[in-house]
């Protein structure tokens, strides 16, 4: 393994939010070159705004988005998508009335021909390629999720954004998709992954960190981070309802 | 899944490439809450709106020539107008802020109560479960 894996995206101290609603209270992050990043914490920790930050959806209020050792902050979300960071958002995100290859038609938006977006697509998912005729909508979860997946990659990405791979589906489904995340990402394309349970993410993660309340509580080792996942959480829920009362 | 997949084309190459289009990016600096600074903007033009429409006015009702009050009565008027428009900024920004705040707070509630909802018919199955199993 490389001492000084190259850095691919960097956000520093971010504070960032809704209008008048922070949801990030100053997020510190680093993915490099082949690197699986898994993201985890409770609902409304600010995972998802991390990724929107990441993607150039949310401009930061405070602090500093680095691409590939450049300061982004601020560039718009087409232009960081247009030199290779892609977001597979939550809930998958395919034309459930278009068919697979219609839907994967939509990755030539970057300049790829369909024969190339389909071959790459195929490739990593040959199941697709069976269904290249169904209705998107009609696929199963895990396939839905495929598709996605093959859609960004697709689009030869330099920087892969994941929000809830495994949400709503069965875990025999996650951990096929979760083989698919470790082996793209030992191709060398780096890969920040958001998911709110951590056990199976833990065992493909190179690096993982536990977000709360907008803010990177723990980062570290899988393992580590995988003894101290239920403390967070409990801990967290503890003082909560120590809070309420 | 097969050994031959072909990996993700994030070689050296893809780098040099990924960090030779991020240094050609245009970074415009964004706006991380642009209705704020409209409603500031908004605030300041119906500022200077009002100190100019009193000092026209103020400066007709004091002055001697019928063609300099004519002038500071219409410049009165554009300050007046002025001062219209920025309200008019102001209420549009400020309105948007509230509408993504509500958003926002309408999102996490439903959020929360969904998972309350769940949870409780989690413990209702869990608790059903038992009493079947107790029944035999």
């Amino acid at each position: 393994m490389s001492t000084a894996p190259e850095t691919v995206l960097e956000l520093r101290h971010v504070r960032a939010g809704y209008g008048h609603v922070d949801v990030l209270h100053g997020v510190e992050l680093s993915v490099h070159r082949g690197e699986v990043y898994a993201l985890l914490g409770p609902n409304g920790a600010g995972k998802s705004t991390t990724l929107g930050v990441a993607s150039g959806r949310i401009t930061p209020h405070a602090g500093s988005v680095v691409l590939g050792g450049r300061d982004v902050t601020g560039a718009s979300a087409d232009a960081v998508a247009r030199v290779g960071v892609c977001l597979v958002p939550e809930g998958r995100g395919v034309f459930p009335n278009l068919t697979v290859a219609d839907n994967l038609r939509m990755a030539t938006f970057t300049g790829t021909s369909f024969a190339t977006v389909q071959e790459r697509a195929f490739g990593h998912f040959p199941r697709l390629a069976e269904r290249r005729r169904q209705i998107a909508g009609t696929l199963s979860g895990g396939e839905q999720q495929m598709l996605s997946l093959a859609r960004a990659l697709a689009t030869d990405p330099a920087l892969l954004l994941i929000d809830e791979l495994s949400m709503g589906l069965a875990p025999l489904v996650v951990a096929e998709l979760y083989g698919h995340v470790r082996r793209i990402a030992d191709g060398g394309l780096p890969i920040l992954l958001v998911e709110q349970f951590g056990n199976d993410i833990l065992e493909i993660a190179d690096v993982a960190g536990i977000m709360l309340h907008g803010r990177i509580q723990h980062e570290g080792e899988p393992a580590d981070i995988s003894a101290r996942l239920a403390e967070a959480y409990l801990g967290d829920e503890r003082k909560e309802h120590q809070d309420a009362r | 899944m097969p050994d031959d997949v072909p990996h993700a084309d994030a070689s050296s190459d893809r780098l040099t490439r990924f960090q030779q289009e991020v240094g050609e990016l245009r970074v415009s600096g964004g706006a991380a809450n642009p209705e704020r600074l409209g409603g500031r903007i908004g605030i300041v033009i119906m500022v200077v709106a009002a100190a100019g429409g009193v000092l026209s006015w103020y400066g007709a009702y004091t002055a001697g020539a019928f063609e300099e009050i004519q002038r500071l009565i219409i410049a009165g008027g554009l300050f007046v107008g002025l001062g219209v428009v920025g309200a008019v900024v102001w209420v549009r920004n400020s309105f948007t802020r509230y509408l993504r705040y509500w958003l926002v707070r309408l999102i996490y509630e439903q959020r929360e109560q969904t998972e309350q909802l769940v949870a409780d018919h989690h413990d209702q199955m869990e608790r059903l479960i038992a009493a079947l199993k107790e029944r035999g």
